[in-house]
């Protein structure tokens, strides 16, 4: 994927960070990967479609349960310890904000809004999940260390498919 | 002053209520996608209104030319990730007052609250 659609998401972490989370986030190495998400981690997923460049394909979120809390308290000003329905909305609507900011930065966003899809989050109740993709899909992993704790996106995306 | 929130993420809500509280609001109604912020605009009794663009059932843009539509003048303020330039056209077009991208500083939301109800007071 080339650097000016990687960029993009990057900003945009950095955007969320510093004006509604409130601390420092700093990016690690990019590289390749063939699932969306960590082993024993939170899941949220959302899609990309259309727009001038023609883009199809979905941005994941992957954090431990930690992470999630943390930022969630961060967001709500509250003290929870555990995951609960209010951390997987605090989950689903960062994902919504990192890509909705990444979407808008995208070359020729202007001329032809991308549309988001509406967030999914995935917990594991303890029984397991496996989310499976198309074979051969790969995901560039874009990880992240933050004062409130790692967490990693990954983004699938093709550009210039046609619609159909 | 009472304002309607509509945003389909109750942690959305919960921050710009927040939000809202640094511009004077002390009431305040929620709805959990378009098509209940419709109604409840249309049941007046509101100062303002924000209103996200991405939800179930109706999106904020349709709902906004839906309560347009029903006559009522209440300045609405979008509350959204959508960016681009075209986006905050239609919206303005459409009728909404004011714009705030996602990620916000709490002080942009009462700030501009302030001012869409200085340019509504006749």
């Amino acid at each position: 994927m080339k650097v000016e659609y990687v960029n993009p998401f990057v900003n945009s972490v950095k955007d969320l960070f510093s004006t509604m989370l409130k601390c420092d986030v700093k990016r690690g190495d990019l590289s390749l990967k063939r699932e969306p998400g960590r082993p024993n981690e939170m899941l949220a997923l959302i899609g990309l479609s259309g727009g001038d460049v023609q883009v199809r394909g979905t941005v994941a979120l992957s954090l431990p349960v930690q992470t999630a809390v943390a930022m969630s308290n961060r967001l709500l000003g509250t003290q929870a310890t555990e995951a609960s329905e209010a951390v997987a909305d605090s989950v689903a609507e960062m994902l919504n904000i990192m890509a909705g900011g990444a979407k808008a930065k995208l070359p020729h966003a202007d001329r032809n809004p991308i549309q988001l899809s509406l967030p999914t989050v995935l917990r594991d109740h303890g029984s397991g999940f496996s989310v499976q993709h198309p074979r051969d899909t790969a995901w560039l992993e874009i990880p992240f260390t933050s004062d409130l704790g790692p967490f990693s996106l990954r983004v699938t995306l093709e550009f210039n498919c046609a619609q159909k | 002053m009472k304002a309607l929130v509509v945003d389909d993420s109750a942690v959305m809500r919960k921050i710009v209520i927040a939000a809202l509280s640094q511009a004077g609001v002390t009431e305040v109604g929620e709805a959990a996608n378009g098509q209940e912020g419709v109604n409840a605009a249309l049941q007046g009794g509101y100062s303002v209104i924000t209103l996200d663009w991405n939800m179930p059932t109706m999106s904020g843009i349709d709902a906004l030319r839906a309560i347009r539509a029903g006559g009522v003048r209440t300045p609405v303020i979008m509350v959204t990730t959508e960016a681009e330039k075209d986006r905050v056209i239609e919206a303005l077009k459409a009728g909404a007052s004011n714009y705030v991208v996602k990620p916000f500083k709490p002080e942009v939301i009462a700030a501009k609250v302030r001012d869409a109800l200085a340019k509504a007071t006749p």
